[in-house]
């Protein structure tokens, strides 16, 4: 009866168009009120305490923040120039240059739609300039687009973290492996398509361009290294590196490559400067300049849009949290998990409903939205059947990736739209192709959980846990 | 002219408690690495910060549309039956904004009565949490004028973000540089 009015609530509110945020708060109220004693004052204090009182969220702000100063079109460029200097030379170059740069700058930016808009924009122009079929340049950043959310640190993951309280730097490290594996897998894939389409390759380019190229990317490659290393070594906790990010984008935006800002398009040498005067010029600009940070234009802009995407997603976890309550104090993952049981379901099977579940839901619902809705459910289940928290987690991202691919919502196949400007459709039998190489490497997740639970199982060792 | 500062007011102190949090938090990481010392009140301040910065944002969200929702279902609908299923649907907002602001009244009442501050802060707890009147207040508000723009037939719904259109501004701005 809970379980039914409870669901029915969320769905019918969601389908009015209401915000999904409010649509969980209003349904969890409404079943709080009709089904059980609690009071008003417990759920606004319990609203509050959603809010306040989990401290890995705030690493959600921080890495936006992070990721709205960094995903810029100048920092797409520099790792892509870095990217085709690594592998441009093999057949098949440039596509395999835009996953390894889809996969950094996913890393940066943490968002699926942001990395296919800037590296798209790009690449796809280029590879069919180098006599690339279109299709064959769009299914490929489409896909490795998808990357975003799986490659740390990634959002979605710790809206997941949130929902299930996992350790979120365990799911970090977990997304590593799978990560650097799918862009491996499309890379081979593209490697024998382009050897059976004969698509020509470049010149190799040099150790000095990777150098020079490497030393542009710093930028972005450093905040990479900066995030999972201290939060791999167990140094700083995923708020405390987040925090550390945003100030470090910021000042690499802001000052480094000056994309924005005050100093845009102020030189780091000038023509004929000598290295005494330059160190002093710079010098004096930057200091001279911090007071005009507050009031530029696009500083503010980039900080009102961060705060924006913040506000909607902790908005929605806190309301959340609400719904979660619900869940528990009902019981209702409990009951579902004995009728699993009761079944006689094995995880396998388990896992394959699940999959078959989230990809349904990709269809319809962003992927943060679908976690919070469906973890609390999934996850008692998966522990009572012996599944691993942080494997069932990669296991859900995987599928949201996969979301990010299917109409109506597939944001990705918007994005490709809208960059080689074909219509949807066109989008949609561009990508699909690909999907059966992403759709392979959820077999894998789903059922080779040590792909996942490898790193952190063996950076627990060595830390000398277990 | 007295909108426009209000609008400027509601984005700038959006704006400085996200800095603010993002410095706090730097701060401490710089204290405890550099020199090994931190501040007792740091987190739970930056904790609060980050609740303050939701509870208040979340009405702004409403107003520019930044939050996200499904229209897929109500999209099926000629406009007047939107506008109805819309309006029901800010109807049924509203009530839970309601009861929540309702809630907490009571809780923020009891809080006074009993007096005490927060654990780290000398900040009475129910100033700290006071927000939350604050914030499901503003809601409140901002759920009425979009009643009541649906009602005068000035909108048919919610507005959601759109992460996809958000994205190209990213393609717009590659683009002009190359153009």
């Amino acid at each position: 009866m809970t379980t039914a009015a409870l669901f029915i609530l969320l769905f019918g509110c969601m389908m009015l168009g209401m915000p999904i945020a409010i649509a969980l708060g209003m349904s969890s109220i409404g079943t709080i009120l009709i089904f059980s004693d609690d009071s008003l004052a417990s759920i606004a204090l319990k609203f509050f305490e959603a809010l306040s009182e989990h401290y890995t969220l705030l690493a959600i702000p921080f890495f936006i923040l992070s990721s709205t100063f960094l995903s810029t079109g100048g920092v797409a460029k520099r790792i892509i120039r870095f990217a085709l200097s690594l592998v441009g030379h093999i057949r098949g170059g440039i596509a395999m240059a835009s996953v390894i740069a889809c996969m950094i700058f996913a890393a940066v930016s943490g968002s699926s739609p942001a990395t296919v808009a800037a590296i798209g924009s790009i690449v796809i122009v280029g590879m069919v300039k180098a006599g690339y079929p279109e299709e064959f340049a769009a299914g490929v950043i489409g896909n490795a687009g998808t990357l975003g959310i799986l490659i740390p640190p990634s959002i979605v993951m710790l809206v997941y973290a949130a929902a299930t309280e996992v350790s979120a730097a365990k799911m970090f490290m977990a997304g590593f492996i799978p990560g650097l594996m799918m862009g491996l897998m499309l890379m081979i894939v593209i490697y024998f398509v382009a050897r059976y389409k004969k698509i020509p390759s470049q010149p190799w380019a040099g150790f000095k361009e990777i150098l020079l190229s490497g030393f542009s990317a710093t930028g972005g490659l450093m905040l990479i290294l900066i995030v999972l290393g201290s939060i791999y070594g167990g140094i700083a906790s995923p708020t405390e590196a987040a925090a550390v990010s945003a100030i470090y984008a910021f000042w690499v935006a802001i000052y480094g490559y000056r994309d924005m800002g005050p100093l845009k398009n102020v030189p780091w040498r000038e023509t004929g400067e000598g290295v005494g005067s330059m160190f002093f010029r710079n010098t004096k600009e930057i200091i001279f300049t911090l007071p005009k940070i507050i009031t530029d234009k696009e500083i503010n802009k980039v900080v009102l849009d961060a705060s924006k995407v913040s506000i909607m997603l902790l908005f929605i976890i806190a309301n959340a949290m609400l719904f979660a309550h619900v869940l528990t104090t009902e019981r209702i993952p409990h009951h579902i998990a004995e009728l699993i049981v009761s079944w006689g379901l094995s995880p396998w099977m388990f896992l394959i409903v699940v999959n078959l579940l989230l990809l349904a839901a990709g269809n319809f619902m962003e992927p943060s939205a679908i976690l919070l809705i469906m973890a609390p459910i999934l996850f008692p289940i998966a522990v009572k059947l012996g599944i691993d928290p942080i494997h069932l987690g990669i296991i859900m991202v995987v599928n949201m990736e996969i979301g990010m691919l299917t109409p109506p919502v597939g944001l990705n196949l918007f994005v490709i739209s809208g960059v080689t400007g074909h219509s949807l459709g066109w989008a949609i039998k561009a990508c699909l192709p690909w999907l059966l190489v992403l759709l392979t490497f959820l077999g894998i997740i789903t059922y080779v959980p040590q792909v996942s639970l490898f790193l952190p199982e063996y950076l627990d060792k060595l830390q000398g846990f277990n | 002219m007295f909108m426009r500062i209000m609008n400027r007011a509601e984005e700038a102190v959006i704006c400085i408690l996200l800095v603010a949090t993002t410095l706090l938090v730097f701060i401490d990481v710089v204290m405890r690495f550099g020199f090994n010392t931190g501040f007792m009140w740091s987190q739970e301040l930056t904790l609060h910060m980050s609740a303050w910065f939701v509870l208040f944002g979340a009405s702004y969200g409403l107003k520019v549309g930044s939050h996200i929702g499904m229209d897929a279902f109500i999209k099926l609908f000629s406009r007047p039956v939107r506008r109805i299923l819309s309006g029901i649907a800010a109807i049924l907002a509203i009530t839970y904004c309601g009861l929540i602001f309702y809630g907490s009244w009571i809780y923020l009442a009891k809080m006074k009565m009993i007096g005490i501050d927060l654990e780290d802060l000398p900040v009475p707890t129910w100033i700290a949490h006071g927000l939350l009147l604050v914030g499901f207040a503003f809601l409140i508000i901002r759920l009425l004028i979009i009643l009541w723009a649906v009602i005068t037939n000035k909108a048919d719904g919610f507005k959601h973000a759109d992460e996809a259109k958000e994205s190209m501004a990213i393609v717009e701005e590659i683009q002009k540089e190359e153009s």
